[in-house]
């Protein structure tokens, strides 16, 4: 009887133990950049959380649009009203999988990976799949990543008048430092 | 029975960690995320709801450029192409010190004036992290008559070219389109044009805007004057009133509007409006603001 309860108690702490493989980032950067001969556009966030779950390469980042800030004052308010409409769509989400998943490759110094998934923004959800790398460096858990992606597909309008100054493209930047969950 | 006991606790013990162990990402992740304060942001499109202040003040190192005119009266007629003969001009530089500070110098052709002002951002309206329901700022400024005085040969004071404006902006954003602002104002002028006339002069103005569009939107404003100047002789003191649109064109913001005053600064155009809306006294106009970041 008691044997059979420590199994128990022993195969119960063992998948806590499974559960505790996770790893979180709650600084991650996030940038967008669009260039065009008229006007250079970055807005960068550092609040951006992502957590990374080691037993099956799941990942997911959740950034807030009032995080993100810009050189011009005036390009933070068009940001927040004409394009994101972040009152009424706050967030940015993402949530994918590590393509080929495997353990080692958080252990590796650099790892090039792909991940695919559903990226949310200003409440469209599009799929995507962005190259990206991993690994372990001094001891921390750093991915990165860099991608374009295509305001339109996110039903962000951007007005004939404004045209040639943002770009057709923004280019994507994501770095973050994992550290280990609940720590 | 025991053991079924034993197994039935284990089981929901196991069921119970093992939900902890596949608890979503996603909740997990709306857990680790911070609230934030998230401030009211362009509440008006510019600094100016039509001729008054709007609670909007430039961004620290941001610079704004206005120019304006009031053209004559539209209901001049065709001999002076509807008041478009006859404008006033007005143009500043306006500039934000920091996030709560903005300094403003200007010259208007009416009456040749110089002015000056502070506006002082106290409260703004948030929600998340921390909620406040209203933004609130105060608006100092001084305005400089530079006039030839009428009478060079009596005795005349530099000081009694001055007058003093101040106002409290209390304002909200309500949703995306319509904000709202209410505009207490006393204004002190140390001279006034003839005896009957007050020297300290109390007004209330309201303010709204609403988004037609993204780019678009329809304003109003009104000052209501407690203490309004007497008539004197054929001159006759009105309330201001405005309507008008802005339409914003990134770095730019155009308002083109209506009203019955020509005046551009609020010494002159709370307590000197001398046209009336409802008897051949509407003037065109328009304000031009461009921002650059320094």
């Amino acid at each position: 009887m008691l044997k059979k309860l420590f199994i128990l108690i022993l195969l119960t702490a063992s998948v806590g133990a499974f559960g505790q493989g996770k790893f979180i980032a709650k600084n991650a950067y996030i940038s967008f950049y669009s260039s065009t001969p008229m006007e250079d556009i970055l807005g960068e966030s550092n609040e951006a959380v992502t957590i990374l779950d080691s037993s099956n390469g799941e990942i997911v980042f959740q950034a807030l649009m009032s995080t993100f800030h810009f050189k011009r004052a005036l390009m933070e308010e068009h940001f927040n009203e004409n394009y994101m409409e972040s009152t009424k769509f706050p967030k940015a989400k993402f949530k994918g999988t590590i393509e080929g998943f495997k353990k080692e490759m958080l252990t590796a110094p650099v790892a090039i990976i792909k991940i695919t998934g559903v990226l949310n923004v200003h409440g469209v959800d599009k799929t995507i799949t962005v190259p990206g790398t991993i690994g372990l460096q001094d001891g921390k858990l750093v991915a990165t990543s860099k991608y374009k992606v295509t305001p339109e597909d996110f039903g962000i309008v951007i007005p004939s008048l404004v045209r040639d100054k943002v770009g057709k493209e923004m280019e994507i930047t994501v770095k973050s430092t994992y550290l280990p969950y609940g720590q | 029975m025991k053991k079924f006991h034993t197994i039935f606790a284990g089981l929901i013990l196991f069921m119970f960690v093992g939900n902890a162990y596949s608890q979503d990402l996603d909740a997990l992740l709306n857990a680790e995320t911070k609230p934030t304060i998230d401030y009211a942001t362009a509440t008006f499109k510019a600094s100016r709801i039509i001729n008054g202040h709007s609670i909007e003040q430039m961004k620290k190192k941001q610079l704004d450029f206005r120019i304006s005119h009031r053209f004559g009266v539209l209901n001049d007629g065709g001999y002076g192409l509807y008041g478009l003969d006859h404008s006033v001009i007005h143009f500043s530089l306006e500039y934000g010190v920091n996030d709560w500070l903005m300094l403003g110098v200007g010259r208007g052709s009416l009456n040749k004036t110089y002015d000056s002002f502070a506006k002082f951002r106290l409260l703004r309206q948030s929600s998340g992290a921390k909620s406040m329901p209203i933004s609130l700022s105060y608006l100092s400024s001084v305005e400089l008559n530079s006039m030839k005085f009428a009478d060079p040969t009596r005795t005349n004071y530099f000081s009694s070219r001055l007058t003093y404006v101040s106002q409290l902006l209390v304002a909200r954003k309500f949703n995306d389109k319509f904000s709202f602002q209410l505009t207490p104002t006393y204004i002190h002028r140390n001279l006034t044009k003839t005896e009957l006339d007050k020297n300290d002069i109390f007004a209330l103005g309201a303010g709204a805007r609403y988004k037609l569009s993204k780019r678009l939107s329809l304003n109003a404003e009104y000052y209501y004057t407690y203490n309004p100047n007497a008539k004197f002789l054929e001159t006759r003191y009105y309330n201001s009133a405005s309507v008008g649109i802005d339409i914003e064109t990134g770095g730019h913001v155009f308002q083109i509007m209506l009203t019955n005053s020509q005046g551009m600064r609020e010494g002159s155009f709370i307590p000197q409006t001398t046209d009336n809306w409802f008897d051949k006294g509407i003037h065109l106009g328009f304000n031009i603001s461009r921002v650059f970041a320094l």
